[in-house]
């Protein structure tokens, strides 16, 4: 504690100074946000039609400047990101809370969890780029950009799961094994669907993050536009997501169409990620009245 | 009390026989692996012939003699290829040997190695590639997904199988665990990759004449660096600069004097904030911010719009909602009883919040700001669409090229040492995030243990 008195001289002025700065700064915060979102929308929204979301993109056709191949595209990362990074996540997340003894491998799961968090996403791209697509010859496809964003979400689903976990009270567990039933039978049966709505959040935020990203794709899907004929071949081939639709164009936009193009994916991105955000609200709305 | 024994004996017979089909499953996939060795699985797909080798080919046969209009040449089968499909063969007989010798644990991490071992086959085998490449004949692809997909899943099963013959408790135990270990695998796997593709351009250009070299043009091959790392230090800077008073301020706002109702609508606003995409925030920028910088009259004529201070404005607004949210939190943290006794010694709750609940709550805010710092330091896509991206030494008016669009700018179209030094790129950017990850790690720690206190 400093020794002079709390109590200051010039009390009057400071605190009126200080106080506007607070509201002055939530409202600089605000209206950045409302400033975005109006922009966008506004720009937007009026050019978002049925036809923009079904019709296939060319950048030739000037007919054919619809979004439905990236809509495709982010659906397949999503589902086969998800398919492989939620079983991987939920599972350390259990093996976290419910067996590990604190020791030296739950200290180092801890600590790789936090540095994969805090990576940027051009290095995931980079790696991916020399891993899966160089390496293990996926070349630049769906499926390597699935493998990248794999390991980007992991510790989103990771941490979020492991809360939802520890939430659980332990007196239900110790319930159901005093009843005899195994260790793995209460998690699965007892721990795992008490914590299903915190489960369910990770994975939306994780579904947020994959819609949202770009930098780690650019390499590894890469910004192919043609409409998937079958799966398989389709995730063997170049694909780019909403977001990666939205930088090309907008680089690339000579015209005010092409312009009008770049604004109408922004705002579907921008109502997706708004879509989403609600969900997860939602969701830990009915978390907290469990 | 007859009758209970019966049962008892009864499960434990059906058990026995339970597990006795699980090891015969087991001990046959593992000779399903062992076998398919001895069967075509990599095919070379040389101009119109595909010639289909077997593991035991790939392990004994010298090479492939390639003959073309103008040259020919041997084209070696590398030894770790050989060392791999041989290991391959061992692993999976060394699985059935430790199952039958009742060691389940050894054979599952037996059979799930004798899984991967195709991948080291499929990674090395791009030599073979290369080197028919580099003998400027034809084009040779090596055609291998299915087997080595096929391999990796018996592997696994079989695993999971003999792991299985110990009860479902233990296989349940040991799947969770090697899933944990996937993140810790990712981490480590990610720096020795950064390491081995960055470090090589280094050597080459010199450490000194890349990191503090001025020039960078990849036409020349001058791969000087300084420039980029100054511009993202300087924009990095430039951010928190803007963004820590707002963040701050804002958090204090949400925590101390808003009206709950107020609160809540300011709360959903800042997650809001950040869900958006980086790329509409870049979109934004370039379609609001840079025309703004470029015709603000005091600037006028001097400036594209494109540069340093766009760059430092959009990311200023995108690390304000983690400074915010790791500020609130702290602030939460903090006891009431400091405010309660704050304010009984007379002072306003304005001093009080700026003289007690700040300096109690400053590591945890502290660990916001360097949160904000790793984000704006890796941010890329929002960047590239407002800098300009010239590889200029940083003026706040200038076009300046960061890190990390260093990267993503001329990845596409690079080659040979320039690729070599974007991936050095790559190499110093993951060094700069670790210096800020473990800082970070250090910080919130010190704070938890001054809460312990």
């Amino acid at each position: 504690m400093p020794s002079k008195s709390l109590y200051c001289k010039h009390k009057h002025v400071s605190d009126s100074v200080l106080k506007t700065l607070i509201y002055l700064a939530a409202a600089v915060t605000v209206v950045v946000l409302v400033g975005i979102l109006g922009y966008i929308l506004v720009n937007g929204v009026p050019y978002i039609t049925w036809k923009f979301i079904s019709t296939p993109y060319s950048e030739m056709n000037p007919d054919l400047k619809g979004i439905l191949p990236m809509i495709i595209n982010t659906l397949y990362i999503v589902v086969i990101t998800l398919l492989i990074s939620a079983p991987i996540g939920i599972s350390s997340a259990i093996y976290l809370t419910q067996y590990a003894k604190q020791g030296r491998l739950v200290r180092a799961i801890r600590f790789t969890t936090e540095v994969l968090s805090g990576i940027p996403s051009i290095i995931f791209g980079l790696f991916g780029y020399t891993v899966f697509c160089v390496l293990f010859r996926l070349q630049v496809s769906i499926l390597a950009g699935c493998l990248t964003m794999t390991i980007c979400i992991l510790p989103t689903i990771i941490r979020t799961t492991e809360e939802s976990l520890i939430a659980v009270p332990s007196s239900f567990k110790e319930g159901a094994l005093a009843l005899g039933a195994g260790k793995l039978r209460v998690i699965l049966g007892i721990v795992l669907p008490c914590a299903m709505p915190g489960v369910l959040t990770a994975v939306i935020l994780a579904v947020g993050r994959i819609v949202g990203e770009s930098a780690a794709l650019l390499f590894t899907s890469g910004i192919g536009y043609h409409m998937p004929k079958d799966f398989f071949r389709q995730i063997l081939t170049s694909g780019r997501t909403l977001t990666l639709h939205l930088y090309q164009t907008a680089r690339e936009a000579s015209t005010p169409d092409a312009m009008n193009i770049a604004f109408a994916t922004a705002a579907v991105l921008l109502i997706l990620v708004f879509l989403l955000n609600c969900l997860t609200r939602l969701v830990t709305k009915v978390l907290q009245k469990q | 009390m007859l009758q209970a024994t019966l049962t008892n004996e009864r499960a434990e017979h059906k058990r026995a026989t339970a597990n006795r089909i699980k090891k015969i499953i087991a001990v046959a996939l593992g000779a399903v692996i062992a076998l398919s060795f001895f069967f075509p699985y990599i095919r070379f797909v040389f101009k119109d012939s595909v010639y289909a080798l077997s593991g035991l080919q790939l392990a004994t046969v010298r090479g492939m003699r390639v003959a073309g209009p103008q040259m020919s040449g041997l084209v070696t089968i590398p030894l770790l290829t050989r060392i791999a499909v041989i290991a391959g063969v061992a692993l999976a007989l060394l699985g059935i040997v430790l199952l039958l010798l009742r060691k389940p644990v050894l054979a599952g991490t037996a059979y799930i190695l004798a899984g991967i071992t195709p991948l080291i086959v499929l990674i090395t085998t791009s030599n073979i590639q290369t080197a028919v490449t580099s003998l400027n004949i034809s084009e040779i692809s090596v055609q291998y997904l299915w087997p080595f997909l096929g391999t990796l899943f018996l592997g696994i099963i079989s695993a999971v199988l003999c792991l299985w013959t110990q009860g479902t408790e233990r296989l349940a135990e040991s799947i969770f665990k090697v899933a944990s270990c996937v993140s810790v695998g990712s981490v480590v796997v990610i720096t020795i990759y950064i390491l081995v593709t960055g470090a090589p351009a280094i050597a080459q250009i010199g450490l000194g004449e890349f990191l503090f070299g001025r020039e960078w043009a990849a036409s020349s091959e001058k791969f000087g660096i300084l420039a980029l790392i100054l511009s993202s230090i300087a924009g990095t800077a430039g951010a928190i600069l803007l963004g820590v008073p707002i963040g701050i301020l804002t958090a204090v706002f949400l925590s101390e004097t808003a009206r709950p109702g107020v609160a809540k609508l300011v709360r959903p606003a800042v997650e809001l904030l950040a869900g958006i995409p980086s790329v509409i925030y870049g979109f934004f920028g370039m379609l609001v911010i840079v025309p703004a910088i470029r015709t603000f009259p005091p600037f006028q004529g001097n400036t594209t719009g494109d540069s340093l201070l766009a760059a430092i404005l959009i990311l200023a607004i995108m690390v304000l909602p983690t400074i915010v949210n790791v500020s609130e939190t702290a602030l939460h943290a903090v006891p009431i009883s400091y405010r309660e006794a704050s304010l009984a010694l007379g002072a306003t709750p304005t001093t009080t919040i700026f003289k007690v609940t700040i300096p109690a709550a400053k590591s945890g805010i502290l660990a916001g700001v360097i949160l904000g710092v790793g984000r704006a330091i890796g941010e890329t896509m929002a960047v590239i669409m407002v800098a300009g991206n010239v590889p200029n030494m940083p003026s706040l008016l200038g076009p300046v090229r960061f890190l990390t669009t260093g990267i993503a700018m001329e990845m596409s179209y690079s080659s040979g040492l320039h690729r070599q030094a974007l991936f050095a790129i790559g190499l110093v950017l993951f060094v700069f995030i670790m210096i800020v990850n473990i800082s970070f790690t250090y910080i919130s720690k010190k704070g938890v243990q001054m809460d312990a206190e």
